[in-house]
């Protein structure tokens, strides 16, 4: 570009070289900035300098807020007028497996009284771990006209009637996303809620949903809704209705079936495959309740352009995966239920050379009888065919050292590795040593590691290991590891991005707490539950870092000096003041 | 630099690593108990520096918050045992004895969410880590018994499956082609159970005796209905059949 041209372009009078971008319009900065999405780009943008951070939050249309109690509402609502789109995440990770007490807090409504005020048009709402009332599904039905999306993912507090609700006031109405949450279902007639004119929906999944759904009533829904992409079904529909409802949406993306189980008549099961045959936009398929072996052939035509198969509800046996993945040729994310064992996962590094991420869930993981599920063997068998694994999630009875370092070496590019040895403290069962190489061998290899779930027995060398080499470590979880303090000393003196850390049942105590007080500012948060860590180790921390809030939940009957279970988290709202009498801020 | 955590939007700053390498509350006298198992594998001679907190004092003597700067400094070093034993293994009872464990194995199938430190049935809270709703929904697939006073059966080859909270059963009837379904939660007893078949089927009431009703149970057993209680017979079936009785 010609220098004249350049100083043509700088109409501000006062503009000269080193005002440089501040004399840039407003408009135009604020156009450009529209276009960036991530909104880690966007914090960068926003610290640039004052023009910039002013242009960015003008033009910021989504919001991510991974810890509800960082900010406030009232915060994020000064400072960005424009949003449209919420997303909120609100209890701890461990909250999924009952270690967080009842009415611990997260709840949205406090959230949506403001944006209520604030955003009248917000359309995309979006929670994770929340607490949402049925009064506050009935309020965010009411107050926003434009509303269009609705994500509740391992939610609780609500009730069908919340959904009702929603399903009767929200209007333009594109996405209804139930999954996984603790729902007081009462019955299936929300569903009916939609009225007849009512014709926008193009993503419902109901799929964690237990009781019967007026089917009348869905039929009709899905009939009118033509663009519908995404349709997650409940396990109360049988395979006769899925029928019936895949004759009316021709262009699904992705299926998640009813039960899959129901007998059928010839004529009934050529039916179906008829239906599922030729539908090359499906690229997600899952539900598949108590799938019956002798009825997945007809799934066989409808998985040519599967990207992601969710079995983990079918306990499926190792030939009938083996099977159904002969079908599957493209296929990137596969989840599966251990019943499959290993022979079901050599089939995978045979038949799936694209895979990228592999979930193995346990079938029966409380179980009496012996389980077989899967072992060492089945991971290295999936590690050889399928090079780009990248995510894995492995839940398994036993494990070897070597055969972690195998799997690490064919795959070298993880960059989420959980694995699970379900029973704590579990050693490598060949050498009867602790797991300590695997994880050296993952953080050593996958150096693009993001996430790490360790477990067996682990010493504290495991995580001189993570603290040596996992340097782009963002989220760790640690169950019955480690030694002493310095385990934990090493991981928060290492890893630069850690953001997530989650430990319990460690033998950490102040001194591995106390070591972490200015990397906590740099963090999301910390979790220890079961640990050493005593009352004045957290108040002592408190104490330091007033930026950090400091709650510990103390159970009955353990003693007063012991902090059970301890919440750290930046934040700048300050403590809460909703927290329940269980839960004690410092 | 601006140090506003603004929804984490903040640059990661370096943060100074302070180099505490063992931090002994307990030192300080001021726990009343000792500190437990492994930090006799290392224990550091620990030596503080000027500026040392005081936590029996109600205020902090450190300075308050103020930009990056260090809150506190070790003058030396912190002497550290080089020589570390490499620890043996923990036995795993160390900790599984913790104050959220129950000893009384708890009823697998309460589910509901008030129960918030229950045992799983195996001694730890909370593990495997596998999601308390995916963990309910494979206990309602494979659970045979009662739950919330609905019928629930395993998908077997049997008599099919059925979904899962429906208290509707199939039955067939001997030397009938179509099979037909009934709703067990109206029913308490055999007689009226009987009689519902008997009329849903067309029998006439002098017939009657010449049938006899027989279920398959969740082990896919043939039984007769009437050689066990009531509750016995809705926990474990999984289908009717009328067969005609001999003589």
């Amino acid at each position: 570009m010609e220098s004249s041209e350049l100083k043509r372009s700088k109409d501000s009078p006062n503009s000269d070289e080193s005002a440089g971008l501040s004399s840039f319009p407003d408009e135009v900065l604020e156009r450009v900035l529209s276009l960036l999405k991530s909104h880690r780009d966007r914090s960068f943008v926003s610290l640039v300098c004052k023009d910039w951070y002013n242009a960015e939050r003008w033009s910021r249309t989504h919001v991510f807020i991974g810890n509800c109690y960082s900010v406030s509402p009232e915060i994020v609502a000064r400072r960005f007028p424009n949003i449209r789109s919420v997303t909120l995440k609100g209890k701890p990770r461990f909250s999924d497996f009952n270690l967080v007490p009842q009415n611990w807090g997260a709840d949205i409504h406090a959230w949506l009284v403001v944006f209520a005020a604030k955003y009248p048009f917000l359309e995309e709402l979006r929670l994770k771990r929340m607490a949402i009332s049925d009064e506050s599904l009935a309020l965010l039905a009411v107050a926003f006209p434009n509303f269009k999306a609705l994500s509740l993912l391992s939610c609780d507090g609500f009730s069908t009637n919340g959904l009702a609700a929603i399903a009767t006031n929200c209007k333009n109405l594109t996405e209804l996303d139930i999954q996984e949450n603790g729902i007081d279902d009462k019955g299936g007639s929300w569903l009916g809620c939609f009225p007849e004119s009512f014709t926008s929906l193009e993503v419902l999944n109901f799929a964690n949903l237990t009781s019967d759904i007026n089917f009348d009533a869905l039929e009709r829904l899905v009939g009118r809704c033509k663009s519908m992409r995404v349709l997650k079904l409940n396990r109360s529909i049988s395979l006769e209705q899925l029928q019936r409802l895949l004759v009316n949406a021709p262009q699904l993306a992705e299926l998640g079936t009813g039960s899959f189980s129901q007998e059928l008549t010839f004529r009934q099961y050529k039916e179906l495959e008829c239906t599922l045959s030729n539908r090359k936009n499906m690229h997600t398929l899952s539900g598949l309740w108590e799938a019956k072996g002798i009825y997945l052939p007809a799934l066989y035509p409808a998985c040519t352009n599967l990207t992601f198969l969710n079995l983990s509800y079918a306990a499926l046996q190792s030939s009938e995966l083996a099977k159904l993945l002969a079908h599957c040729p493209r296929l990137k994310r596969l989840w599966v239920l251990d019943t499959v064992q290993d022979k079901g996962l050599e089939a995978i590094g045979l038949n799936c050379p694209l895979l990228e991420e592999l979930r193995v869930f346990p079938d029966d993981p409380f179980g009496e009888e012996i389980v077989h599920g899967v072992t060492e063997a089945g991971f290295v068998a999936v590690s050889y065919g399928c090079p780009r694994l990248h995510y894995v999630l492995y839940f398994c009875q036993q494990m070897t050292n070597a055969a972690v370092a195998t799997v690490v070496q064919n795959c070298p590019d993880f960059t989420h590795f959980r694995l699970c040895i379900m029973n704590p403290g579990q050693p490598d069962y060949l050498t009867n040593e602790p797991m300590d190489e695997a994880f050296g061998a993952v953080v050593k290899t996958c150096t693009k590691l993001q996430r790490l779930s360790v477990s067996g027995l682990l010493t504290d060398l495991t995580f001189e290991y993570i603290g040596r080499y996992a340097k782009n470590l963002e989220t760790l979880s640690v169950a019955f590891a480690g030694s002493s303090d310095w385990g934990m000393q090493c991981v928060l003196g290492g890893c630069p991005k850690l953001r997530k850390l989650e430990i319990r049942d460690c033998p950490f105590g102040n001194a591995a707490l106390l070591s972490g007080l200015e990397k906590y500012e740099s963090m999301r948060s910390l979790w220890m539950s079961a640990c050493k860590v005593t009352m004045n180790g957290c108040r002592l921390l408190a104490r330091e870092m007033p930026r950090l809030n400091v709650e510990v939940m103390k159970e009955d009957g353990s003693d007063d000096s012991q902090a059970d279970k301890v919440y750290v988290y930046r934040s700048i709202a300050g403590p809460r003041r909703d927290a329940p009498p269980s839960v004690l801020t410092l | 630099m601006c140090m506003e955590l603004q929804l984490g939007l903040a640059l990661p700053s370096s943060p100074p690593i302070i180099p505490i390498k063992m931090f002994d509350l307990n030192s300080c006298g001021y726990e009343p108990r000792e500190a437990l198992g492994s930090n006799n594998l290392s224990r550091p001679l620990l030596k503080l520096g000027p500026y040392d907190i005081d936590i029996n004092s109600s205020s902090s003597s450190s300075s308050s918050s103020s930009g990056g700067s260090k809150k506190r400094g070790f003058d030396g070093v912190l002497l550290f045992d080089e020589n570390r034993i490499v620890p043996k293994t923990l036995p795993l009872l160390l900790w599984t004895n913790q104050p959220n464990d129950e000893d009384d194995p708890k009823d697998i199938e309460d589910n509901s969410s008030s129960a918030n430190f229950k045992n799983d049935g195996e001694g730890l809270v909370g593990w495997p880590p596998v999601k308390t709703w995916r963990k309910k929904l494979r206990l309602q697939i494979s659970n045979g018994g009662a739950d919330n006073n609905r019928m629930v059966a395993a998908a077997e080859n049997g008599c099919g499956g059925r979904a899962s909270n429906s208290t509707y059963v199939k039955v067939k009837m001997e030397g009938v082609a179509i099979a037909r379904k009934i709703d067990l939660s109206v029913h308490h007893s055999f007689e009226t159970l009987t009689s519902t078949l008997m009329r849903m089927f067309g029998i006439p009431d002098e017939n009657w005796n010449s049938f006899k009703l027989t279920y398959q149970d969740t082990e896919g057993d043939w039984l007769l209905a009437q050689d066990v209680p009531w509750r016995t017979f809705i926990r474990s079936l999984k289908c009717l059949k009328l067969i005609r009785s001999s003589g």
